[in-house]
């Protein structure tokens, strides 16, 4: 049956030609189609593969001679490397995996392998050895544009290879945490002016208490739209903030800023996209997720040509091991730099950055937009060899990545990473998002351009600083950001953050007073100031920056607290509560304002509503010490003295170091008349805390007793 | 008249298009084929076998025959009066096709009343009825679909991929291709893509149609999923 059908449709292909005369010239009139609408000639097929013209001719009356067929040779090339996206439900237009599927896209195949579109793979292969690399050898595309060639021969069933099979659904195995989005966005059926999408979506906050997570898997739902994924977190609600303004949930944009008050600098790469099977993080590298902190989904969407529910789902694994080790992403950038004239086809954008200490180089992040030409990151080691990073010699947006070193890539103190982006402006560039080209500067718009090179750095060798290695990088990063623009309110931030972390608040001080001097009304860089002021002791300054913050602001949560916390340390119970509870208004099961109202109405002696506050605080977070603490003093307060002392030991499980709960364990004991154990707590409060004055006096105070009852 | 299995009518087909290719001077009575192909489709169409060359009364282009969804036989280019009929060459599994479908619509409604007529083509042989009308269904398409498994209009046009189209002006004996290619130039190359088309090809001709202007015949390369990839092998 194959055989005569062959024979058939080979005499079909020979006598396209003629035909095709033949009814060219009855197309009365018809000028110009002459040659071009010769089907034999190659002048209209994409990438003039020659197996494009209508059906392959002479080759085909030798099928059975055909050298190259699927079942030998290109399905084990197909397996390899197209079946991920291409089977059913993934985001492959169409499957690939039977000779029918690849027949029926045969010469299609052979122009996108041809191009390189084909498996999408940027790096260019020797300059960086990447995980899950897909690109095809030369030899590999040339055998594919054979067979082609030969007539798509299917070939001796038993020579093909087993078809590969895929784990349907979550690739990591049934998640512990499966969230999603709370409201569906519909992506339009094109974008506006036919662009592609770029939308975040907003995951509220999906863990009730801190979570180690070792791996994420992003489930989009239509896995076609979709070019790729970032996945931040948002401990603030910066994000929040912007959702739904538009009147469709989420916010647009191609890049975000996270805004954060406290030095936490993002470790992992939660990146997404196609055919990238999700992996788990390295042994000790799990990152943590915080009770309260929003997942923000970053999408590339390409619209399909008609409306698509867009509904992603996220899966997260999580582990019981906190992380040991603690990698930073580090960002070279030179957006300030970005000033592309018109038809300037060839304009360069470079950044370098001293390493402070000893790193391990685990994974890397190019990022352009449309204009970007050639991307090439590499690092100089201090005896000025070079040591390439990544290269990517044809940038193409819509392929970004995230690309991980099969191995760490060891970078010593001294070696300097270099980026240097090359950029085309001209009209030349078809992916120019301005028609005709105009100048470009550095934003976050389609029509803007970004010079940002991430790296993933582990410190290593790093255990005799004395501080987090991670800190040393945050300060030197941002210290390198001010060299290149001292206007840098980001840098300032970064910079005071660290120093802050780092102890040293009055240097953070000045940083955040830069940041106010760029932006008077920068609520976060005021609050961040009063916390700096409020860790010196300078309470009244701190709480004029937390005002200072909410007339910016109003409503701010971040420092509706801190004022909170301000107002108790000066003893005003009934103001703090006022602060705590407009918190908890937002967010009633905040442990950490629901303990602090209890501080705050234990300060007022309402001892019943200050015990319910920390029970509830202990409901919602049961390893908070200090709750178990001030839940122990109050029921101490009340007399409830066995209550008490189990409080206390369940804050001394939890941090055996809490000096204050052995030392009121030991008072407590001592009421009961527990003397001997008693003396013990003390003793073990001025082993933690020497200073401690209460401990000390009570010590003397029950070794006293101690000897007289003998 | 004859009736044959598509699986041996290759040939036959072949015969007749020599036959009209080689053949002057002479109409002589339609061949009618009715095709079976692997999906339970029906495909009847009838190619003329005409008379060629200078002068000629009717064209193959005139004698096209193809079956819309409900199975009803259409003549696209003789059982019209409109002004224009344009051709758009798709098929269900062409990403790039799919994304062109809102373009297609804004043009469709920019010209279905000033008496343009338009169609799908729908060239996979392998493509039921059930899941075209399920992908007309999904993009939305106010328009109607025709069914050219065989490729009749494809070889009569010269189209390669999807998505192509064709424009023929007049219809009956005055027929006649006056554009085939891209809708725009968005897309340069399989892995370039202009952000924006900046020439509006498919539009600008019909626009050049309805204004009475004098339209000169025109092609274009287009880019997108190779025709030939769906040719019995």
């Amino acid at each position: 049956m194959r055989g005569s059908l062959g024979f058939a449709i080979a005499a079909l292909g020979r006598l396209v030609a003629p035909a095709a005369l033949a009814l060219g010239l009855a197309l009365t009139g018809l000028s110009g189609l002459g040659d071009q609408s010769g089907r034999s000639g190659p002048g209209g097929i994409i990438g003039a593969a020659p197996s494009g013209q209508l059906a392959p001719a002479a080759s085909d009356l030798h099928r059975t001679k055909a050298s190259v067929t699927f079942n030998k040779d290109v399905a084990p090339i197909i397996f390899k490397n197209c079946a991920s996206c291409h089977h059913p439900g993934e985001s492959g237009p169409f499957s690939l995996l039977t000779y029918q599927d690849a027949r029926k896209h045969a010469a299609q195949i052979a122009a996108v392998t041809r191009i390189r579109f084909m498996p999408p793979w940027l790096p260019e292969p020797g300059y960086g050895d990447f995980v899950g690399q897909r690109r095809l050898t030369e030899a590999e595309i040339k055998l594919i544009q054979q067979w082609v060639d030969e007539g798509a021969v299917e070939g001796d069933p038993g020579e093909l290879p087993p078809v590969p099979k895929f784990v349907e659904g979550w690739q990591l195995g049934k998640p512990d945490l499966v969230v999603a989005t709370s409201r569906d966005y519909v992506l339009p059926a094109e974008g506006d002016h036919g662009r592609d999408v770029f939308r975040n979506l907003i995951i509220p906050g999906p863990v009730p208490g801190t979570r180690y997570v070792k791996a994420i898997e992003f489930r989009p739902g239509n896995l076609r739209i979709f070019h790729h994924a970032n996945i931040l977190t948002d401990p603030t609600e910066s994000s929040r903030r912007l959702d739904g303004q538009d009147g469709q949930p989420g916010f647009s944009g191609m890049d975000l800023e996270i805004e954060s008050d406290r030095f936490d600098p993002d470790s992992n790469f939660l990146f997404w996209k196609p055919g990238t099977p999700p992996a788990a993080e390295s042994d000790g590298i799990p990152w943590r997720l915080d009770r309260g902190a929003d997942l923000i989904l970053n999408l590339h969407m390409r619209p399909d040509g008609k409306p698509e529910v867009v509904r992603p789902e996220v899966g997260l694994y999580f582990t019981d091991q906190p992380p040991t080790k603690f990698p930073m992403l580090l960002q070279l950038e030179n957006d300030g730099a970005l000033k592309i004239p018109p038809g300037d086809n060839h304009f360069v954008v470079t950044d370098d950055f001293k390493l402070p200490l000893d790193v391990e180089v685990l994974a890397i992040y190019p990022h352009a937009h449309y204009l970007g030409k050639d991307i090439q990151g590499f690092a100089t080691l201090p005896a000025g060899e070079k040591k390439w990073l990544i290269w990517i010699k044809e940038w193409n947006f819509d392929w970004q990545g995230v690309f991980r070193y099969q191995q760490p890539v060891f970078l010593p103190k001294g070696a300097t990473l270099h980026m240097r982006w090359t950029y085309d402006n001209s009209a030349g560039n078809v992916r120019n998002p301005n028609h005709p080209p105009r100048l470009v500067v550095g934003g976050n718009l389609a029509t803007d351009e970004m010079s940002h090179l991430w790296v993933q750095v582990l410190p290593v060798n790093s255990a005799d600083l004395g501080v987090d290695p991670r800190l040393v990088l945050q300060a030197a990063i941002s210290q390198h950001k001010l060299e290149k623009d001292p206007g840098d309110w980001t840098a300032h931030f970064n910079l005071g953050a660290a120093l802050e972390t780092m102890g040293k608040p009055q240097k953070a001080i000045d940083e955040y007073r830069r940041v106010l001097e760029l932006r008077p009304g920068d609520a976060i860089a005021r609050n961040s100031l009063g916390a700096a002021l409020q860790s010196l002791g300078r309470t009244d300054e701190a709480i004029h920056e937390y005002r200072q913050a909410l007339n910016a602001r109003p409503g701010d949560l971040d420092a509706e607290y801190n004022l909170g916390s301000a107002l108790l340390s000066q003893g005003k119970g009934e103001q703090a509560a006022g602060q705590f509870q407009q918190v908890l208004k937002a967010r009633p099961d905040d442990p950490d304002a629901l303990a602090n109202l209890g501080r705050a109405f234990a300060v007022e002696n309402r001892m019943a509503e200050a015990a319910a506050e920390f029970e509830s605080a202990l409901r919602i977070d049961p390893q908070n010490a200090d709750a178990h603490y001030d839940l122990g003093r109050v029921l101490a307060a009340q007399g409830d003295l066995p209550q008490a002392a189990a409080e206390f030991e369940s804050a001394l499980r939890i941090n055996p170091d809490h000096a204050s709960a052995h030392s009121d364990l030991g008072t407590v004991l001592a009421m009961q008349g527990k003397l001997a154990q008693a003396v013990a707590e003390y003793e073990a409060a001025l082993r933690i805390d020497p200073q401690l004055a209460t401990a000390r006096d009570n010590l003397e105070r029950a070794r006293a007793q101690l000897a007289k009852s003998k | 008249m004859k009736l044959v299995e598509r699986e041996a009518g290759g040939a036959d087909y072949n015969d007749a298009v020599l036959k009209n290719g080689g053949s002057a001077n002479k109409r002589s009575r339609d061949t009618l084929w009715l095709a079976r192909v692997r999906h339970g489709w029906v495909a009847l169409w009838v190619v003329g076998l005409l008379a060629t060359g200078a002068g000629a009364a009717e064209s193959a282009a005139q004698r096209v025959r193809l079956l819309d969804l409900k199975g009803r036989e259409v003549e696209p280019l003789t059982g019209t009066d409109a002004r224009a009929t344009v051709f758009v060459f798709t098929r269900t599994d062409c990403p790039i096709s799919n994304r062109y479908a809102p373009e297609v619509q804004r043009i469709y409604y920019e010209f279905a009343s000033v008496d343009v007529a338009f169609w799908l083509v729908y060239v996979d042989p392998e493509e039921s009825v059930a899941v075209i009308r399920r992908h007309l269904n999904d993009y939305a398409y106010p328009f109607g679909a025709l069914f050219d498994p065989q490729h009749q209009l494809v070889r009569l046009t010269g189209v390669r991929v999807t998505p192509e189209v064709a424009v023929f002006v007049s219809g009956g004996a005055q027929a006649r291709m006056v554009y085939r290619g891209r809708i725009d130039d968005k897309y340069v190359e399989l892995d370039k893509e202009r952000p924006q088309p900046t020439t509006h090809d498919l539009e600008n001709v019909l626009r050049l149609i309805v204004e009475g202007k004098p339209v000169k015949s025109e092609t274009t390369r287009a880019v997108g999923c190779f025709i030939s990839d769906l040719e019995a092998r």
